[in-house]
């Protein structure tokens, strides 16, 4: 297993936002994770990142700060989750944030330095600039431009971009589709469907389940703070209750 | 008289520059606001003073020892006492207006309310857009000048200045690209302090020296924060020469202007704050969850 998460529990102050949560993901699988809105998706992959217990850090002492984190994290065949999240990224863990969050006020080439910090030779920066440029050519045109003044989409580009940048094993992406037109979403996930092709591990967050379905191999269905089903997309897609409570889908499965 | 004002407006505009800047970048990294900052300066100065006047030293070895006894201090400082404290807001601005105070008592106890002065490092004039001015004078605007460009150049062209621009956008998110935010403020907070320090060391010798010297030059930089929008460096800059500019204005063309200087800079943090809160590249930092 590349990614291991055992029985974690996540509460801040006396919200639980994760219970009990288990979830694997092997080297070259795309797993999705679904779920509606304040289901914890989010916290779970902040949680993962390390910026769960390092928001506890920054906040100790402050009643933000009582958060409990309960449960194991295994990356690469190594404990994690006592780690900081720049140890974590060293080691090949990123996270491509909710919201896209690019440094506003940085270029768009100074986004993907940013990406690359932790890469010291140049000639694999050269590469990996290369290989990002190819795959999202808006981002070479729009090197110079202040990343804060994209589009969304492109700023969501961006995101992957840099998180692609820090040259990783495991890229989390964390709701890709929010606030983008439908045309641009499936533009968006075919670049995410062509990077996992490539062999890289992916982990989707992601509310729009359709969308998620078609690109991963395998998910799990989040709901108030629990794992509530786990399987392949045609799997879940048939179960009548995973549709009914979980997906908003009514009446039996279409073939 | 113009070339008078230019000159003049230069020199405040460079100092206030270096403590602005190292005063904005503490902020945007490390997420404090320091009211001990210009006590840092104050202290590099009396460094200097012990050096040269006391010890006899040359005065470039006191500049490099104001330098480097600062920015430890600021360090040791930032560690021990403000990291602990900095989710609590308003216990930092009293802890660090607590220190500055504690430093400004010390060289009360050991220095006398004296007003101090130390020698400069060249001497003679020369005339400057009609202007007759001290090398002395034109020697401090260089130094300033340059070593704000190297602080530029280390923010845009190094690894370093990355991560201090990126921490300053989204501390979380450079985390996740494996720039550690608590090294970097720390690194930054030491910066800011031998920002601090050059500006004080570097102007000892035109200015008088005692304890209180920290006062108005702190008035001043929170002014041009403000003005420039807490956080940012092309505001910090901006903001140093526009109040730099109108303090200078208000002492050659109104009578007595030299008392009201303070006062104008801040009517102008007043007026921004009505106006403007966020200052001119105010940067609206993403709410942190």
């Amino acid at each position: 297993m590349l990614l291991a998460v055992k029985n974690l529990t996540v509460c801040y102050d006396t919200a639980m936002l994760l219970n009990d949560v288990s979830l694997n993901v092997a080297t070259g699988e795309l797993v999705g994770v679904v779920g509606p809105n304040g289901a914890g998706k989010t916290t779970l992959l902040r949680t993962i990142a390390g910026l769960v217990r390092w928001e506890r850090e920054c906040k100790r002492g402050t009643k933000a700060g009582n958060i409990t984190i309960d449960g194991e994290i295994h990356f690469d065949g190594q404990r994690i989750d006592k780690l900081p999240p720049d140890e974590i990224a060293r080691r090949g863990l990123v996270l491509c944030p909710e919201r896209r969050r690019p440094f506003r006020e940085l270029s768009v080439l100074d986004n993907l330095r940013a990406g690359a910090y932790l890469v010291k030779d140049h000639r694999v920066f050269q590469q990996s600039l290369e290989s990002v440029y190819t795959m999202f050519p808006i981002l070479k045109a729009r090197a110079g431009q202040v990343s804060g003044t994209l589009s969304g989409g492109e700023q969501q580009m961006l995101a992957i971009a840099r998180a692609l940048m820090t040259q990783p094993k495991l890229l989390c992406i964390d709701e890709p589709s929010t606030g983008l037109s439908p045309k641009i979403r499936a533009e968006l996930f075919a670049k995410i469907r062509e990077i996992a092709k490539s062999g890289l591990t992916v982990l989707l967050v992601e509310q729009d389940v359709s969308l998620a379905f078609s690109l991963s191999t395998r998910n799990y269905i989040l709901s108030h703070s629990k794992v509530m089903a786990e399987g392949t997309s045609d799997e879940l897609m048939k179960d009548e209750k995973v549709r009914q409570s979980y997906l908003g889908l009514a009446g039996p499965a279409s073939a | 008289m113009l070339g008078n004002l230019l000159v003049s407006t230069l020199m405040s505009a460079s100092v206030y520059a270096m403590l602005a800047v190292g005063f904005s970048l503490t902020f945007g990294v490390a997420r404090i606001i320091n009211l001990a900052h210009t006590a840092f300066y104050m202290v590099a100065s009396y460094i200097i003073f012990t050096a040269t006047m006391k010890m006899g030293l040359p005065l470039y070895v006191g500049v490099v020892a104001a330098v480097s006894l600062v920015v430890l201090l600021a360090m040791v400082t930032y560690k021990v006492l403000v990291d602990p404290m900095r989710e609590h807001e308003t216990t930092v601005l009293i802890l660090t207006i607590g220190v500055a105070l504690v430093l400004q008592e010390l060289m009360f106890l050991w220095f006398g309310g004296y007003f101090r002065s130390v020698p400069t490092a060249v001497e003679g004039f020369t005339t400057l857009l009609g202007v007759r001015v001290s090398y002395q004078y034109v020697l401090t605007i260089c130094v300033l000048i340059v070593t704000l460009a190297l602080v530029w150049l280390l923010l845009m062209k190094t690894r370093l200045g990355l991560a201090i621009r990126a921490t300053a956008q989204d501390r979380e998110i450079a985390n996740v690209m494996g720039m550690s935010d608590s090294r970097t403020a720390t690194i930054t907070v030491g910066i800011a302090a031998a920002l601090a320090a050059i500006a004080g060391a570097i102007v000892a010798p035109l200015f008088i020296i005692e304890p209180r010297i920290w006062l108005s030059p702190l008035t001043v930089v929170l002014a041009i924060s403000v003005l420039g929008g807490l956080g940012s460096l092309k505001g910090s800059i901006l903001g140093a020469v526009i109040i730099a500019l109108s303090e200078n204005l208000v002492v050659f063309l109104v009578p007595q202007g030299a008392f009201f200087k303070g006062a104008f800079s801040l009517l102008i943090m007043i007026v921004v704050l009505l106006i403007r809160p966020e200052g001119l590249y105010g940067v609206a930092f993403e709410e942190e969850r």
